[in-house]
Parts: C-alpha cells; structure tokens; sequence
C-alpha cells in the first residue's frame, strides 16, 4: 500500500513547506553575513546560490521521479536493501535532527535575547516542544496546513520593512560589481547555507497529489525564498552603509528598530513574536523528518512516540549543554559542510547509483 | 485534563482499529430476546389478561371495552392518556365505531376513520405502539392487533428560536417533534433528490434519528461515515441533540464544536443546498449540520439576505471578535507585566496612573474580573428575565463603579472585559463563544508567565490544533488550510450571490454549481 495516501498534500502546501524550511532565523544575520566578504554586492550572491540551489533541487526530484510514492526511508530502503538501507537512513536521521535543533536553539536564543532575558533556555525550548509535538505527530498533511497558513497569513511582513524605505540611500548599493566577481562568488557558500531545506524534498514529494507539478513548486518555493532574502538585504545595504552593516551583528533586526508608531512604539518586538510562527515551520518539518525516520528505523506504524523521543533529546541536551550565541555560530559552521553534502553530493550520488544499477539489471537478464 | 488530551488524544474515528474488542459487556437493559415473539392470541378475554400483566399498574393507561357494529363484537382500545389525541380517538375511532347506524352488512364491524392503520401481531409491537402514543385496537377472533396513529402529545407552537433569532429570515423553529421539523424542511426543498434515512438510537429511550440530504449533491462517503458512527452510538437513551453530537464528533478532546447545532429551518436548508448533511433528532429542536468547518461557524444565514457589503463587514467584524475575545485580557496582562516597551509612553503612564491603587498583579486582577463577568452571564441566562435584569444593574453597578472606586481593579481592567464580553457574544455559534471565552483563561496564564511569547506559543497551539481537526472526515480548517481559492468567495468577504457559482468544497460536494450564467445585465 502507498504510505503516502492518506497524506496527501496540495501543490500550495508543497510549496508552502519548502519554502518554510528554507527561511529560518538564518534571514536576520543574512545581510551582513553576506556584507562580510561581498560587500554591497552580496545581493548577487543570493542570485548566484539560488540558481545553484534550484539546480540541486532539479537533481533530487530526478532521483524522486523514479521513486514517485517513497518517502527517504523506503527510498534508501529500495536502492541498497532493507539492511544497508536502514545503515544508510542513520546519516539522514543525524542530519535532520540537528538541523531541527539548530533552527530550534537559535530561535530559542533570540527570543531569550530579545524577550526572556532571565527564563532559563531550558523552559523555552519547553514551551517550542508543545505545539511542535502536536504539529509533528500529525504528519506531512496537518504540517502541510500549516505551513500554507502561514505563509499567506504572514504575508504582510515583508511590506513593514518598506516603512524605513525613505530614509535610505540607493547609492549605497553603487557602483555594483566595484571589486568583481570574486568577492561575490566567495559568498556563495555562506548564502547557499541560508538556502538549506532543499532536502526536505526526500519527504514533501512523495506526498504531493500531483506529481507532475513538483518541479514547477519546487521553483516557485525557491524563487519565493530568493525574492524573500534579496529583498531583506538590498533594504538593510540601503538603509545602512557598508561599514555599519559588517558591525551589526542582526542588520534585520536594526531595520526594524527603526518603525514606530504612535500607538506602537516598539514594532518589532511584536514583528520578531510572529516571526516564531514562520521559523516555527523550519524546525517543524525537520523534526518530522526526524520522526518519521526515526519511525521507520525502528518498524513503528506511526511516530508520535518517535516525536516525543525527539523532543526529548532535545529537552535533554538543552539542559545539559546550556547553548549559547557561540556555541550555536560555531555548531553551524560545523554543519555547512555536512549541508553542502547532503544538499549536492548525496543526491548526484544515489541518482548515478540508481542509474548505474538500472543499467546492469537491464543487462543481466537480457 | 484538557491540554493533555489536546496532545495526546486520539482522534476516536481516525484509525481503521475500531473498538471492535471493548463492547460493553454488562448489557444496561435486560434485552427481549429477538427471537422469540409472543404472538397474540384471537381471545379477547385472553389478551386482556395478557395487558394486565404486561402494564401492570398505570395510572396513565386506558383500556376502553365495548361492543362494536351490529354484531356487538366484543372489543378494546388501549392507549395512554396523554400520548394520544382525544379528539381523534372520540370522533374518529370510538364514535364510527360504537355508533350503530354506520353499521353495514357488508363488513364485520365498522372502521374507524383514521388512515395510518397498520396491524400489530406480537406483544412486542404492540408495547413499542402503545409507549410511542398510538392507539391500540383488539377484537374479539381476531388473532392480531389494529394499531391507529391518533398521537398528540404535548407540543410546543412554532416561535422564533430564542438562541438564533433572525433579522431577515424565516422566523419559524424547529420544535420538539421530528415530523414537525421534517416538514418545516420540506418546505424549503420541496425536491425529490431530499432524501431521508431513519434510524433508532438508545436501548430504552429509543430516539428516532433522521438523516437528510441532497443524494445529488452531498457526498456519499461522508453519509456512510455519518451513518456508522450513529449506529455506533450504543446507549441507554439520548436526550438531546448535543448529546448525539458529542457521540458522533471526530475529536472529542477538542473545546471547538465540530458540528454547527441550529434551531433554524432555513439555516439548516441552505446548509443541505451546499452539500452538508442535516440530523434531525426526534425530541430536540435542534438539529446537527455535518460536515462543517471553523469558517462556517462564523456565517450566519442572515448574510446572504442582508447587502453584501453589509454583510461582509459584520463577518469581518465577527473574526475581529473572535480575536478580542480569545487575545485581549492575554495582550493586556503582557503588555502591562512583560513587554511594556511596546505601547508608547502615554498610554501605559495612563495605565499605569489607573492601576496605581490595585493591589493584585495584572493576572489575578484579569481572572478576578473574567471570572465576574462569566458569573454574571451564566447568572443571566438562568434567571427569568423579570430578575435578569437585576444581574445587569448589580453586574454594572458593583463591578463598573464600586470595584474600581475601592480600587480592586482598574478602569483599563474594566474596559477590557467589557469588549471582551461584547466581542464573545458577537460571534453566531454559541458554542463557538464558549469555546473562545474558556480558551481566553489558559492565554491569560501563559501571557503571564511568558509574555508576548507566550500569546504567539498558545495561539500556534491553537492553531495547530484547529488544523488537526476534521469533521467528519473533511478538514476543518477548510478553506484557510487546506486554502481553497473558490470558497474564498463566502469566508472573510461574502462576495455576491450570483458570483458564488460554486458550492463551497468544504463541504465535499458532488455538484459543484449551483448559480446560472449570472445575473440579467443591462436595459435588455
């Protein structure tokens, strides 16, 4: 029986969760992660990494098309076996539980930074886990929901960030390409980081309805992402000069400092509390990716209890480690690499495996 | 025991296990056997006997014995008093029947004047007849039992219902009897495509359930999910509709009603007009629409009579009060205990000057003040209107006036129950009230224990949990997630009639249109 068909999900909602993976807290350092080695060019490098990244995209569902109804698990499973596949899942389960981590920690340091200075990180990882849980457990369908929800309901968010626009100065961004193209093809590999969700493609695909739209919703998931980061950074290069940006060390944050209303005199606390809901989704769908491997791992028929282990651990090494800004920059440089892996190499990999398998099979027999 | 089962509740119907092991096992009735039938016996003397065993001493039972037709066949009516028209059975059974003049040759005794006859030819119909209000005739030789339909129990006129009343519409209710109700929805669709299916539900109460909908339109997995969750219902008697609606609910862990309850025929018509299906229940005047949505619980039938734009206003007023309604005391309480940066410096010195002789912190001030207000609305809905109003100038005077002057709460307190008050009696489902305004408490602490931070937890959680949902197997985020453009028409904005040319896919439909090529343009 197809695992996938009683969770089924809509093109809106594929694309809704890709584009939800990829934009996490990542989109407030951005502008000046970018700004560090490209300068005020860095809004090419965006360009740059998305082509790249819609390419790997192209890759995977090449790899997927072949497998149209198997989630990464059963995916692995097929290619090398049942055994050597499960051996082959460890990596993936690793990878997505961090990531869902990181996505989680970092959150949790901002909102302790900006919000809870004296709550112990501890508790707030706490209070991320319940609704995370109940989102998780249900699967791809409910978090499909979701995910679409947010994505249109939150859709106003951008449009604050033009209220500095006329304080800004254009020239700024002048004269594009001062340095050439090195500085900004150097930046690729920080931006491309920031394009992480990709993967998540293993999951989402097999549960799409309509198949034959995974391309085109892959694309618009990555355009959206691309629109979405161009669009924070040229407004951050404008409204603060080259050698402020490299200072601060959340230009987004700065930016929307500057809004104020009268009746509102501190918007972007109020901005950054919604903004939960939108990471919320990141570190949601990586923690399905967890789970439901985690299930499968294990022969379990559905993952809540999958869910909760996670979580668990989470909790756990929350309380023991304490992480801190430091840590978690140092955790993610670690992570790129293991990223940049699974993001371009795994997937041309498991394709030339397939393709090279076919190959011998037709062979064989014939 | 709430939030936990919010998370780890098991949807009763999602999972193909059903609880096919766990059937009750001390039966709560001792059943007649189905078997075995007592048929009747063609002595009347003898039957007689029977009916005195059988309902041994009831003061509201009647056996009536008299000679019938020219012959003077010996024969008895039974019946209750009470459950049976009076009229009907003077003028129309015993009159034809005593009388001797109507007597022909041609027949054995003469016919009562009644048209619902059907014959009884076991003790165990002829109980079930009698407890239901029919009238039971017996004769002499003869080896079964005539039973006459001249029920007429107490009943209710016709009145506006209290809960739902109407600006624009039909100003009748359902009332109490299912036949009643019935035919106050036949009205509306006098089509053959209406189609009805009854069932029996309760061991001893023995509730008539009726299921309608449009065979053309509605869909057909949804009437057989509907219909083995109710033969699934496996009690001793259901009272109320509600209690029907809590059997037959996909997530009873859940403080959202998952079914729209109505006392209105004509909400109930449009409702089965795009696609849903209608639960009569016999003995309760209201009735469950099945599949609906979160959205729907916001529409009422008065929109689609008033100006569109008028219309669409009031729906956008009613999501606005549902935020007030769960978000206000919450923002309230974080804004003044956490993130006081946010509001400007006037406003909270304001607030801050108001609040300079209450003596509690925000949230036991909050839940002082909510938990007035809920007192006083449960106070005023069970207390006859005569002392009502009592609750409203005590509620007013003592809350409003006396408790700010003493300085337990503060004006900015009293401000914001008030709205929240107003917002939560804005919206059109009741029950979709209740569940903001319990909802409203758990905000309230997370606001004070985690701020602004704690609003967005508990509002994702919320929402989660909303997006979980289904009714009856369709989603009940419906058409905000899963979005679906074409309902768009009919959920923030009602958009014209005639532009609504689909029938909302919320509700599963197997016909999708329901409007003709628009509306006559121009002088033509």
């Amino acid at each position: 029986m197809k695992v996938t068909r009683l969770n089924e999900i809509t093109l809106m909602q594929y694309i809704a969760i890709v584009h939800g993976a990829q934009v996490g807290t990542g989109i407030f350092s951005l502008p000046k992660d970018i700004a560090l080695k490209a300068g005020a060019d860095g809004w090419i490098s965006i360009l740059i990494s998305w082509a790249v990244i819609t390419l790997a995209g192209c890759v995977m569902l090449l790899l997927l098309r072949k497998f149209p109804d198997d989630p990464l698990p059963s995916l692995l499973g097929k290619i090398f076996g049942r055994r050597l596949g499960k051996l082959a899942l460890l990596p993936f389960i690793v990878y997505f539980g961090c990531f869902g981590w990181i996505v989680m920690v970092n959150s949790m340091l901002y909102i302790k930074a900006w919000f809870l200075p004296k709550t112990s990180v501890f508790l707030i990882i706490l209070l991320f886990a319940v609704p995370t849980f109940m989102l998780v457990r249900n699967g791809m369908r409910v978090i499909g929901r979701y995910a679409e929800f947010i994505l249109y309901s939150m859709a106003w968010m951008p449009v604050f960030l033009l209220f500095p626009l006329s304080d800004g100065h254009w020239t700024n961004l002048l004269p594009i390409l001062k340095d050439g193209w090195t500085p900004v093809l150097g930046s690729v590999r920080e931006t491309l980081f920031a394009f992480t969700g990709m993967e998540i493609l293993f999951f989402v695909y097999p549960h799409l309805k309509r198949k034959q739209y995974a391309f085109h919703g892959m694309l618009i998931a990555s355009t959206l992402t691309m629109f979405l980061y161009t669009f924070v950074t040229i407004l951050c290069y404008i409204q603060f000069p080259q050698d402020e940006i490299v200072q601060i060390n959340q230009p987004l944050m700065n930016l929307l400092k500057i809004i104020e209303f009268r009746f509102l005199e501190r918007f972007d606390m109020i901005f950054f509390a919604l903004y939960l809901f939108v990471v919320s989704r990141s570190w949601s769908v990586y923690g399905f990716a967890t789970a439901y491997s985690l299930g499968r791992l294990f022969n379990r028929e559905n993952h809540t209890g999958m869910t909760a282990l996670y979580l668990l651990a989470i909790l756990v090494v929350v309380f023991v480690r304490q992480p801190t800004w430091n840590q978690s920059i140092r955790f993610g440089d670690a992570m790129t690499i293991f990223n940049e892996w699974m993001l371009f190499i795994v997937p041309v990999v498991l394709l030339a495996f397939v393709q090279i398998k076919a190959l011998f099979r037709r062979r064989t027999p014939g | 025991m709430f939030p936990f089962n919010l998370f780890f509740g098991k949807r009763r119907y999602s999972s193909a296990r059903q609880n096919a092991g766990n059937k009750d096992v001390r039966p709560f009735m001792p059943e007649q056997s189905e078997g075995e039938e007592h048929p009747l016996d063609s002595d009347l003397s003898r039957n007689l006997e029977e009916v005195a065993r059988r309902f041994p001493d009831w003061p509201d039972f009647v056996v009536f014995r008299f000679a019938s037709g020219s012959e003077q066949i010996p024969a008895a009516l039974l019946y209750l008093d009470g459950l049976t028209d009076k009229k009907a059975v003077n003028d129309n059974i015993l009159q034809p029947m005593m009388s001797s003049q109507q007597g022909n040759s041609s027949t054995r005794f003469p016919e009562p004047t009644i048209g619902d006859v059907r014959r009884a030819h076991n003790w165990q119909e002829l109980e079930y007849a009698i407890m239901n209000g029919d009238c039971v005739l017996l004769l002499d030789g003869c080896a079964h039992a005539l039973v006459y339909n001249a029920s007429g129990w107490p009943q209710r006129s016709i009145t506006d219902p209290q809960l739902e009343s109407s600006l624009k519409g039909a100003h009748q209710g359902f009332v109490e009897t299912a036949a009643q109700n019935l035919a106050l929805l036949r009205r509306y669709l006098p089509n053959k495509e209406l189609r009805i299916h009854k069932t029996i539900v309760g061991k001893r109460g023995k509730t008539t359930l009726f299921i309608l909908f449009l065979a053309d339109v509605a869909h057909p997995d949804v009437l057989e999910e509907l219909r083995s969750r109710i033969d699934k219902i496996d009690v001793d008697a259901v009272i109320n509709t509600g209690e029907v609606a809590e059997y037959i609910e996909d997530n009873p862990y859940s403080p959202f009603p998952q079914f729209i309850l109505t006392e209105r025929p004509d909400s109930a018509a449009s409702q089965l007009l795009q696609g849903r299906y209608v639960v009569i229940v016999d003995r309760s005047p209201s009735v469950i629409i099945a599949p609906s949505t979160f959205i729907s619980l916001f529409q009422s039938v008065d929109d689609y009579s008033s100006r569109w734009m008028i219309a669409s206003f009031i729906r956008l007023l009613r999501f606005l009060a549902f935020f007030i309604a769960l978000l206000l005391p919450a923002i309230y309480i974080s804004f003044i205990s956490y993130n006081y940066e946010v509001i400007p410096l006037q406003l909270f010195l304001s607030i801050a000057e108001s609040r300079e002789r209450v003596p509690f912190p925000p949230l036991l001030e909050a839940m002082l003040m909510e938990i007035m207000l809920e007192m006083m609305r449960e106070a005023g809905i069970r207390l006859p209107a005569s002392v009502g109003q009592t609750i409203g100038i005590v509620g007013g005077i003592v809350v409003g006036q006396a408790a700010v002057q003493a300085g337990v709460v503060s004006n900015i307190m009293v401000i914001v129950v008030a709205s929240t008050a107003i917002a939560s009696f804005i919206l059109p489902s009741y029950d979709m009230g209740t569940a903001v305004r319990l909802l409203r408490f758990p905000m309230m602490i997370m606001a004070s224990l985690f701020g602004l931070v704690g609003i967005v937890i508990g509002f994702m959680t919320i929402l989660i949990h909303l997006m979980s949902l289904e009714s009856l197997g369709t989603p009940y985020g419906s058409p905000l997630a899963p979005f679906r453009w074409s309902d768009m028409k009919d959920t923030f904005v009602r958009f014209p009639l005639w532009s609504m040319v689909q029938r909302p896919k919320s509700a599963r439909p197997i016909q999708d249109k329901r409007v003709g090529r628009g509306r006559p343009r121009g002088d033509d």
